[in-house]
C-alpha cells in the first residue's frame, strides 16, 4: 500500500506540473495587466490545433512554431480588443476575454471541425521509467523538465532583466512608469503574448496526452482557474506550489475515492479561500482592495 | 369598422366586444389556414453541444438532418425544422426541454446521449405528453422500471450488449477491472457486467468510477497495472475514452489486455488514433461490413457527401430518430403525440437491418440486432477501424428473447 500511495504522489506531482503550465500563462497576465482571462483555455486549446495543422507542412517545427503563432495572436487580439478596456471597470476585461473564449471554440469547430483529431507523442518519448515503485512516462517526464526550464526562464527574465523590472514595476504603478517615458501600451501587449504562448505550449504539450477537440479548453480553464486562485491571483511560485498540490490530491484522491477526484480540486480550494482569502502566496495589491 | 361605432347605436360593451371577437377570427381565419400550412413541423433535438459527448452531439444532428433530407424537407405538405439545444447537464436539458415544448412548440424531441440526461428529462415528457425519441442513451431502466408512455428509445440498453460481448471476453481471462464514468450509464454498465462476470465465476479486481469528463486517467492507470486484469471493462465514452486510450498508449498499455465497454462510438476511437485505439465492443450499427443494409448504406453515402466523413454510429440512431418521427408523423397524417406513440408501437420498419425493426409495445425499446466489433490489427483507413467479429443474437429467432420479456423488463406505463 505504501509504495502505490508513493506512486500516485509521484503521479500527482507530474500530472501537477502540467497543471503549472497551464495556469502559469493566465497567472503572468493577471498577474501584470490585472485581467482574469478567461480566454486561456481557448488559447491552450489553439497551440494544440496549430501543431496540428503545421506538423504536415514543417514537422517537428511545428511544436515551436505553434506557441510562437498563439502569442502573436494573443498580441493583436490584445491590441484590438483589450487595449481599449484598460482604466475601465475590470468586469469588462472579464465579459471581453468570456467573448473571446466562446468565440474562438465555435471558430476551432468551423475551420478544423467538431471530431476529435489524433496527436501521438514522438516516438522516441515512448515507454517509461520505472525506478522502485515509482513509474513515470518518459512523455511526462519530458513536460516536467520542460516546464521547469520555462519557469526559470520566466523567473530569471521578469526578475533579472531590464524589460522584467518595467513590466513588474508597470503592473503595481502604471502612472509612474508611463511618466518615467516608457511606452507602457507595449509592454502590456508583450506581456498578454508571453501569456497566452506560454497557454499554446501547454496546449502543444497536452495534445499527446489528452483528447484534441474544439472544446479541449474546458480541460485547462478550470484548473487553472483553481491552480491560479489557491496559489494566490498573480503569485509566480504560489501557481507552483498550488499546482502540485492539486496533481496530489488528484492523484491520491484516484487511489481512495476516485468518484471525487474532479470535486477534490474545488473543495481545496474552497478551503483555502476560506483561511487567506487572498490564496496561498498571494500579496496584497492596492489596485484591487 | 361599422362595429366600432356600434356603442352609439345601443349595443351593450360586451355584447360588441363578443361580437368583435367573432368577427376577428372570422376575417382572419382563412389567414390562419394559410400561415398553418405554411408553418414547419418542428422536431426538438436534446444533443450535447460541448463538453465530453459534443462530437456524438454534432454527429447525431447531422444524422437527423439526412433524415429531414430525406423527406424532401417536407411532411404533410408542411417544411421540417429542426430545432437543436444544448444537452449539457440534467438540469439545463429540462430547462431546454420545456424551451422547445413550450416557446418552440415542437411536434416530438429527439436525442439524449447521456442516460443521466434522458432520466431526467422523461418526466417531462410524460408529464407534458410529448414524444420523446432517446436516440443515444444505454442505461437499462430508460427502457426498464423509469419506463414511460411517451419515451421510445433507439439505443441498446446495457443488460443487452453485456451479454452480446460476455462470451468472447471471457476467452481472454475472468480477473476484470471496471472503470466506469461516475453517473447513471456507467453504474448500470458496472452492476450489469458484474452480475454476468460473476455469476460465470470471475473475479471483480477493481472497481472505480470516474467522474464524467475526467481527463487525465494517469492514476487510473497506475492502479490498474498493479492490478494486472485479464480484461478493463470501461463504462466511458466521449473524451473520456479518447484520453483513456491515448494514455494507455502512452505507457504501453495498448493491446496488453482485453478492453471493452457497454457501447462504443467510432469517433471516440478516430480520436484517439490508430495507435491508441483496439478494445472488442458491442456495435449498434456499423458504416461498413457485410452487415450494412441498402437503405443504411444509402444514408451512409448520402452523410459522406453532404458531411465530407461517414457517418459513426451516433448518426445512424439519430436518423433513424428523426425516420422514425417523421413516418408516424406521415403515416398518422397527424402531429398529434397519443396518435404518433400508437403508431411507432405496432409499426415495423423495414430494410434499416438484417431484420425488419420496432419498437415494443410494452416498453418502447427498438429490438433490433447488433455487432460485436473488434478494432483491427492493423488499420489502414481513417475511419475503417471494425473487424465485424458477430452478429447477436446469433440465432434471428432469438431477437426477441434477447431483449427479455415483459416480466424481465419490469416497465409499467401509468395509463
Amino acid at each position: 500500500m505504501t509504495e502505490l500511495i508513493i506512486s500516485q504522489v509521484v503521479n500527482g506531482l507530474v500530472l501537477g506540473f502540467l497543471y503549472v503550465l497551464i495556469a502559469i500563462g493566465r497567472s503572468i497576465i493577471f498577474g501584470m495587466l490585472g485581467v482574469v482571462n478567461f480566454a486561456h483555455g481557448v488559447f491552450f486549446a489553439l497551440g494544440a490545433y496549430f501543431a496540428l495543422t503545421l506538423q504536415d507542412s514543417i514537422g517537428p517545427w511545428a511544436i515551436v512554431l505553434a506557441p510562437l503563432g498563439v502569442g502573436i495572436l494573443g498580441m493583436l487580439i490584445e491590441f484590438a480588443l483589450m487595449r481599449p478596456l484598460y482604466g475601465k471597470d475590470p468586469l469588462l476585461g472579464l465579459f471581453m476575454t468570456f467573448g473571446i473564449a466562446l468565440f474562438t471554440e465555435e471558430l476551432i469547430r468551423t475551420i478544423w471541425g467538431a471530431a476529435g483529431r489524433p496527436f501521438n507523442p514522438p516516438s522516441f518519448l515512448s515507454g517509461f521509467i520505472i525506478w522502485g515503485p515509482i513509474l513515470v512516462t518518459k512523455y511526462r517526464l519530458f513536460v516536467l523538465l520542460l516546464t521547469i526550464v520555462i519557469l526559470v526562464a520566466l523567473w530569471l527574465f521578469l526578475h533579472g532583466t531590464r524589460y522584467g523590472r518595467i513590466i513588474r514595476a508597470g503592473s503595481r504603478d502604471p502612472e509612474m512608469v508611463s511618466m518615467l517615458g516608457i511606452n507602457l501600451k507595449r509592454v502590456f501587449t508583450a506581456v498578454f503574448g508571453l501569456g497566452t504562448a506560454v497557454a499554446g505550449i501547454a496546449g502543444v504539450l497536452a495534445a499527446p496526452l489528452w483528447s484534441v477537440v474544439p472544446s479541449m479548453s474546458e480541460a485547462a480553464i478550470m484548473p487553472a482557474f483553481v491552480v491560479v486562485t489557491i496559489g494566490g491571483l498573480g503569485s509566480f511560485g504560489g501557481a507552483v506550489i498550488s499546482g502540485l498540490l492539486v496533481g496530489v490530491s488528484v492523484a491520491l484522491s484516484i487511489q481512495f475515492w476516485p468518484a471525487a477526484s474532479t470535486a477534490v480540486m474545488y473543495a481545496l480550494m474552497i478551503v483555502v479561500l476560506l483561511i487567506r482569502p487572498r490564496g496561498l502566496l498571494g500579496e496584497s495589491w492596492e489596485r484591487f482592495e | 369598422m361599422k362595429l366600432i361605432n356600434g356603442p352609439k347605436s345601443g349595443i351593450s360593451r360586451r355584447t360588441l366586444l363578443a361580437g368583435a371577437a367573432i368577427g376577428a377570427t372570422q376575417i382572419a381565419a382563412p389567414f390562419v389556414i394559410t400561415a398553418r400550412a405554411a408553418e414547419a413541423i418542428k422536431i426538438g433535438v436534446l444533443l450535447p453541444k460541448s463538453g465530453p459527448y459534443a462530437v456524438q452531439g454534432e454527429t447525431g444532428k447531422n444524422g437527423a438532418q439526412i433524415a429531414v433530407d430525406d423527406f424532401g424537407g417536407k411532411v404533410l405538405d408542411r417544411p421540417i425544422q429542426l430545432v437543436w439545444l444544448d444537452e449539457s447537464s440534467p438540469q439545463s436539458s429540462q430547462q431546454n426541454m420545456r424551451k422547445l415544448i413550450e416557446e418552440e412548440k415542437v411536434t416530438a424531441i429527439q436525442g439524449g446521449v447521456s442516460s443521466g440526461d434522458v432520466l431526467a428529462i422523461m418526466p417531462v415528457a410524460e408529464q407534458a405528453k410529448m414524444l420523446l425519441m432517446a436516440t443515444g442513451p444505454n442505461a437499462t431502466e430508460i427502457t426498464g422500471k423509469n419506463c414511460n408512455k411517451y419515451t421510445f428509445r433507439v439505443d441498446l440498453p446495457n443488460k443487452v450488449t453485456v451479454q452480446s460481448v460476455y462470451p468472447q471476453l471471457k476467452e481472454r481471462g475472468k480477473k476484470w477491472y471496471f472503470i466506469v464514468a461516475s453517473y447513471a450509464w456507467g453504474i448500470d454498465a458496472y452492476n450489469q457486467m458484474k452480475d454476468v462476470l460473476v455469476k460465470d465465476g470471475g473475479t471483480v479486481l477493481g472497481y472505480d468510477q470516474a467522474p464524467l469528463g475526467t481527463t487525465d486517467f494517469s492514476s487510473y492507470i497506475l492502479k490498474l497495472r498493479q492490478a494486472k486484469p485479464d480484461v478493463l471493462y470501461v463504462g466511458l465514452g466521449g473524451t473520456d475514452l479518447t484520453n483513456l486510450l491515448k494514455q494507455m498508449h502512452e505507457i504501453g498499455l495498448t493491446r496488453q489486455m482485453a478492453l471493452s465497454a457497454p457501447i462504443v462510438n467510432d469517433s471516440d476511437l478516430w480520436a484517439a488514433g490508430p495507435d491508441a485505439a483496439f478494445g472488442t465492443y458491442p456495435k449498434l450499427w456499423n458504416y461498413t461490413g457485410p452487415h450494412l443494409s441498402k437503405r443504411s448504406a444509402e444514408f451512409a453515402d448520402a452523410y459522406k457527401k453532404k458531411f465530407g466523413a461517414p457517418p459513426e454510429v451516433e448518426g445512424w440512431q439519430d436518423w433513424f430518430g428523426a425516420t422514425a418521427i417523421l413516418t408516424a408523423i406521415k403515416e398518422t397524417n397527424s402531429t398529434d403525440s397519443a396518435k404518433l406513440v400508437a403508431f411507432l408501437e405496432e409499426h415495423k420498419f423495414d430494410g434499416y437491418k438484417d431484420a425488419p425493426i420496432g419498437f415494443r409495445n410494452f416498453d418502447h425499446q427498438l429490438v433490433q440486432p447488433l455487432l460485436v466489433a473488434t478494432v483491427k490489427e492493423k488499420i489502414t483507413d481513417k475511419y475503417d477501424y471494425f473487424n465485424i467479429d458477430s452478429e447477436y443474437p446469433k440465432d434471428p429467432s432469438q431477437l426477441e428473447a434477447a431483449y427479455g420479456s415483459q416480466a424481465d423488463i419490469g416497465c409499467q406505463f401509468k395509463s
